[in-house]
């Protein structure tokens, strides 16, 4: 006997679908039950149901609130510098055209390296001393001292030190994101313009900006969603440290976890960042994405 | 992460081809078909770089539908010049530190953390790559990692190959619930699942094991891979499938014998994404593994606490690391792209 469509189509979703059940929602229920118990580290140590207790040590710590701020103007600096700088290259590979497909290619490869890897590139042309940036700048006269600036030394501009790998590994994405936004401008569109006398920015901001808003907004939602999860490498680099000056909310939750040993309040934590995450996920996919209705 | 980036950086994203610029239109559906090579395309702009020969693009004369590259490209001789000054010096500072990080590899370890820093080895040696190569669980942990990524991609295509045509092809209510939650699946940060995952794994026996690895990997390269099918699945001719049925081939046979056979470069496509999203990770393999099944990532990170400063080694072993996917990503590019760009385009 056949089966009818609906459910067929069903049965191929469930593997999938049991296979998120299974090793998302199932951890994901786990860290918020978690969060309502004071746990000991220790395997099989005792377990005390403490209500919101975790949450309300979570919201009056300095830490937490300091990593939520850090984490908002981390990805906000993250997002914005990389879709200035990618925007910027894709116009340049447009206006070259195909002349340059060759260089887009190798324009790609950061995207392939290890967040771990870039973090550590990166540590190393930024470090105090032997560091190659300071001593570079210093040699083009712009530093007196190759150690004027103490990049990931300074807690002042240590979170902007961090956010440069990022920066360095997915401006490509952004490009390519772009670039592929771009091509599909009609050309009649820009002619017309130029024919009315348009100069070269109000191209930019009156045409092809506006047109291109759909593709921005899902570029600046994924990205965002990816920068405020930062991890690997602002660990490999800092640590979160100096002074917790880099520590964003992904590293706090895994020092609370590992180094302070206290699941629960790091579930508490972990939680609070899901459903701040989530909220505001979702606020910009309706509101700045709003799928489908642009095209 | 910002994983492929990677990839991971990936994306929940679906569509154009970005390398067939001229074929302008719905890029989105020449995704699955990656075998039209660039070469195959007429070549409009033959008299080389002066294309201040082509009119249209000096002064917008020639109009061609759906075509852009009378719009945007610069068209004066002066203007590309600086085009190209500006590309290449973006060009030199984007792919410098990379360098930087191959030159330190050869390095002597006194020259590698010498003051003030040079560019060039003052004299080229591969003892860091000895070093980092032979150094206890080094190897090892280049098995692991293929392993993991190997068994984290296959776990990946089974399960989002069936469910994404299940999503595509029926369109039912149950489905678009399904795509929507596996796109939250995305938001979810690795930390927050990580401890309860690895202690879940540890119940069942499986605790430091590329198995249990590869599932927490399959985490992340699930809900893009599901995307990414869907994408390509879009774009197969549900015609094919009837006539397919019409023959006497069964649901199942017609996916198995027809579509899937259709869409194998949108399955290459998502399975390079899952296995750079499994070989870049770290947080999950911190967390996750101790001696027996330790990833790369994880041993590169050590190296900083377990060795002191040992620059050249991590360098090297660095290198060695992130070479293959480089050059993997050279050789396949234009699959690639197609992912990375699927579906933004189309919003």
């Amino acid at each position: 006997m056949r089966i009818p469509d609906r459910r067929f189509a069903l049965y191929l979703m469930t593997p999938a679908a049991l296979f998120l059940a299974v090793f998302v929602a199932y951890p994901l229920f786990r860290l918020v039950t978690d969060s309502f118990f004071k746990i000991s580290p220790i395997v099989g140590g005792p377990r005390d149901f403490v209500g919101l207790d975790n949450y309300v040590r979570a919201f009056t710590s300095e830490a937490f609130m300091g990593a939520g701020w850090r984490t908002l103007a981390y990805t906000l600096m993250v997002v914005t510098l990389e879709f200035t700088l990618g925007l910027g290259m894709a116009l340049l590979f447009t206006t070259l055209g195909r002349k340059s497909q060759v260089w887009r290619t190798v324009f790609l490869y950061p995207l392939m390296i290890a967040p771990i890897v870039a973090g550590l590139l990166w540590k190393f042309l930024m470090i105090d001393n032997f560091g190659l940036l300071g001593t570079l700048l210093s040699q083009a006269g712009i530093l007196q001292d190759p150690n004027q600036i103490g990049w990931l030394s300074n807690p002042d501009i240590v979170l902007f030190s961090v956010a440069v790998p990022d920066i360095w590994l997915t401006t490509s994405f952004m490009c390519l994101v772009l670039f592929a936004g771009l091509q599909n401008i009609p050309g009649d569109l820009i002619e017309a313009a130029r024919l009315d006398g348009a100069r070269a920015p109000s191209l930019l901001f009156r045409i092809i900006l506006p047109l291109l808003r759909p593709v921005i907004a899902v570029a600046l939602v994924v990205r965002g969603i990816d920068a405020a999860r930062a991890f690997d490498t602002i660990l490999i680099q800092t640590n979160g440290g100096p002074q917790s000056a880099s520590e964003t909310m992904s590293l706090l939750i895994y020092r609370t976890m590992i180094r302070f040993g206290d699941p629960g309040l790091a579930s508490a934590m972990g939680t609070i960042y899901l459903l701040a995450m989530l909220t505001i996920a979702f606020v910009a996919v309706t509101t700045i994405w709003r799928p489908g209705k642009d095209t | 992460m910002s994983t492929a980036q990677t990839p991971d950086d990936g994306g929940m994203l679906a569509a154009a081809v970005p390398n067939r610029p001229r074929q302008a239109g719905i890029a989105y559906s020449n995704a699955p078909a990656p075998h039209q090579t660039e070469s195959t395309m007429p070549s409009r702009t033959a008299p080389a770089p002066q294309t201040t020969t082509e009119p249209a693009s000096a002064g917008g004369g020639r109009r061609r539908r759906g075509v852009n590259r009378e719009g945007l490209e610069a068209g004066k001789r002066s203007t590309r010049t600086i085009l190209w000054v500006l590309l290449a010096a973006a060009l030199v500072l984007y792919g410098f530190p990379f360098l930087y990080l191959l030159f330190t590899s050869f390095k002597t370890p006194i020259d590698t953390i010498a003051v003030p820093p040079t560019i060039l080895p003052k004299e080229w040696t591969l003892d860091n790559y000895i070093n980092a190569l032979g150094r206890n669980g080094v190897p090892a942990s280049f098995i692991n990692s293929i392993q993991t990524a190997v068994i984290s991609t296959l776990l990946s295509l089974v399960l989002a190959v069936p469910a994404a045509y299940g999503i595509t092809r029926y369109k039912t209510a149950s489905g678009r619930v399904f795509i929507m939650a596996a796109l939250v699946t995305r938001m979810v940060p690795p930390v927050a699942i990580g401890i309860p995952l690895a202690s879940m794994m540890a119940s069942v026996g499986l605790a430091d094991t590329p198995i249990a690895l590869s599932i927490a990997h399959t985490t992340i390269s699930l809900p893009l891979s599901i995307w990414l099918m869907s994408s390509f699945f879009e774009a197969v001719p549900q015609d094919l499938e009837e006539a397919a049925t019409v023959d006497g081939c069964s649901r199942l046979g017609a996916l198995w014998r027809v579509v899937i056979p259709v869409v194998s470069g949108g399955i290459a496509v998502t399975a390079i994404f899952a296995f750079l999203a499994s070989w870049n990770e770290f947080l999950f393999a911190l967390l996750m593994t101790a001696v027996r099944s330790q990833t790369t990532p994880v041993v590169i990170a050590n190296f900083q606490t377990q060795f002191g400063l040992d620059w050249g080694s991590m360098t090297a072993l660095a290198a060695v690391y992130s070479i293959p996917v480089i050059l993997l990503t050279l050789l396949l590019q234009r699959k690639i792209v197609a992912g990375m760009t699927l579906g933004a385009v189309k919003g």
